[in-house]
C-alpha cells in the first residue's frame, strides 16, 4: 500500500513538475475568428515547448528546404529573441487604416500579433519570444552548414 | 509520514513553485536596465488620403543596433551599408564633412526658386536641412490629363522635408570609410542624446515623422 503510495506520489509530482515547466516555458495562443454566419472559429493553446518537439518530428527534407531559405534571418530572429525579452511592454508596429488594423506588440516576454480585416476576421497570435530562438535554434540543426 | 517521504514531497513541492513563478531570466534585471535611459526611435507615417492608413514603428535603439549586425542582405552587412560607386564618383563625403565640421555655425547652402526652396545649416552641434517643394502639384497637373482639376489646388500644395541630425551622428554614419554609410555606429552615437526629432515630411497627401525619445510609445 505505501509502495503504491509512492509510486502515486512519483508520478503526480512528476506530472505537477513538468505541468509547472510547461507553465513557465509558455504558450502557444492562437484564435481566429471569421465574423460571418458559418465563419471559422478556431481558438487552441500549445505549449511552447511542443515547438522543439515538433521540429523533430517533422519531415527532414521539410525542414531543410526551409532551413536553407531562413539561413540568412536566422541571427536576426536569434538577436530579436534575445532583446525583446529585455523590454518592457511596447508596441513595436502598428497599421491601420479604415477598415484593417495590423499590430505587433510585446508584452511580458511574449510577442504579439493581431490582425483585424475589412471582412471581419480577426487573427490573434501570441508567443513567447524564446520561441523565436527555439525555431532558429531548430532549423539550424535540420541542416547544418547550409 | 516517514521523514523520506515528506522530504520527497516538500522538495517536489519546492520545485514546482520555483519553477513555475521564477522570472523569466534576464527579464527583471533588463527591466531596471530600460527603466534608466533607453532610446526608442519611431518611424510615423500618416496618410490622408481617403484610406486614412497610418504606420506606426517603435524600435529600441539598443535593439536596432544588436539586431542590425545580424541582417547580412545587400546593400546592409554588419550594420553597414554599402553606397552605390556609380553615384558617389564626383563627390568626396568625408571632405564636405570636414569642411561642415570645422565651420562655425551658418548657413552653408540657401538656393531659393520658384519650385523649391533649400537650405543647409550648421547649428548648435546638429546639421540642418531643409527643403521646400513648392507647386509640386502644379507641375503634376501640367503633366496629368486632369489639369484643370489639379491647378485649382496648386497654389496650396507643398511638402517641406525637414531633417535635423547631430553632427556626431553624422561624424559616426561616415566612420566606416569611403563608399559605406555605418548605421550601427550612427545609432549608438544617437542613443547618447536626448530626445530628438530627426526627419519631417509634410505634404497634402502624408506626414512622416522619425524621432528618438525615451517612451516605448508613440505620441
Amino acid at each position: 500500500m505505501i509502495l503504491l503510495a509512492k509510486v502515486g506520489i512519483g508520478l503526480g509530482a512528476t506530472l505537477a513538475l513538468t505541468a509547472g515547466w510547461v507553465l513557465h516555458e509558455g504558450v502557444i495562443r492562437i484564435d481566429v475568428d471569421e465574423a460571418k454566419p458559418d465563419g471559422a472559429h478556431v481558438h487552441f493553446w500549445v505549449p511552447a515547448t511542443t515547438v522543439s518537439a515538433g521540429m523533430h518530428l517533422a519531415p527532414r527534407h521539410s525542414l531543410q528546404q526551409a532551413a536553407a531559405q531562413a539561413r540568412p534571418f536566422l541571427p536576426v530572429l536569434r538577436e530579436v529573441a534575445k532583446e525583446l525579452k529585455k523590454y518592457p511592454d511596447a508596441e513595436l508596429v502598428d497599421v491601420r487604416d479604415k477598415s484593417n488594423h495590423v499590430r505587433v506588440a510585446v508584452r511580458d516576454g511574449r510577442l504579439y500579433v493581431d490582425a483585424v480585416t475589412e471582412d471581419g476576421e480577426n487573427v490573434h497570435v501570441s508567443f513567447p519570444a524564446e520561441t523565436l530562438s527555439d525555431v532558429a535554434d531548430g532549423l539550424e540543426e535540420a541542416s547544418p552548414g547550409i | 509520514m516517514k521523514p523520506s517521504l515528506r522530504q520527497f514531497i516538500l522538495a517536489a513541492a519546492a520545485s514546482l513553485a520555483v519553477n513555475t513563478f521564477a522570472p523569466v531570466p534576464g527579464l527583471a534585471q533588463t527591466q531596471t536596465a530600460s527603466s534608466k535611459s533607453d532610446q526608442w526611435i519611431h518611424v510615423r507615417v500618416e496618410s490622408k488620403d481617403d484610406g486614412g492608413e497610418t504606420v506606426r514603428v517603435n524600435v529600441p535603439v539598443d535593439m536596432a543596433v544588436k539586431v542590425l549586425p545580424a541582417i547580412k542582405h545587400q546593400p546592409l552587412h554588419d550594420g553597414k551599408v554599402r553606397i552605390d560607386n556609380g553615384h558617389m564618383d564626383d563627390v568626396d563625403l568625408h571632405t564636405i564633412l570636414d569642411a561642415v565640421r570645422s565651420a562655425k555655425d551658418g548657413e552653408f547652402v540657401t538656393v531659393q526658386s520658384h519650385e523649391n526652396d533649400v537650405r543647409v545649416a550648421k547649428s548648435g552641434g546638429y546639421l540642418l536641412i531643409h527643403v521646400t517643394e513648392k507647386n509640386h502639384a502644379d507641375k503634376e497637373a501640367k503633366e496629368s490629363e486632369n489639369a484643370e482639376k489639379h491647378s485649382k489646388h496648386a497654389n496650396s500644395r507643398e511638402s517641406k522635408v525637414e531633417v535635423k541630425v547631430p553632427m556626431k551622428v553624422v561624424d559616426a554614419l561616415l566612420s566606416a570609410g569611403k563608399d559605406e554609410l555605418d548605421i550601427v555606429a550612427a545609432l549608438r552615437a544617437l542613443s547618447s542624446y536626448g530626445d530628438t526629432e530627426l526627419v519631417t515630411v509634410k505634404d497634402d497627401d502624408n506626414t512622416v515623422r522619425i524621432w528618438v525619445d525615451s517612451k516605448n510609445v508613440s505620441d
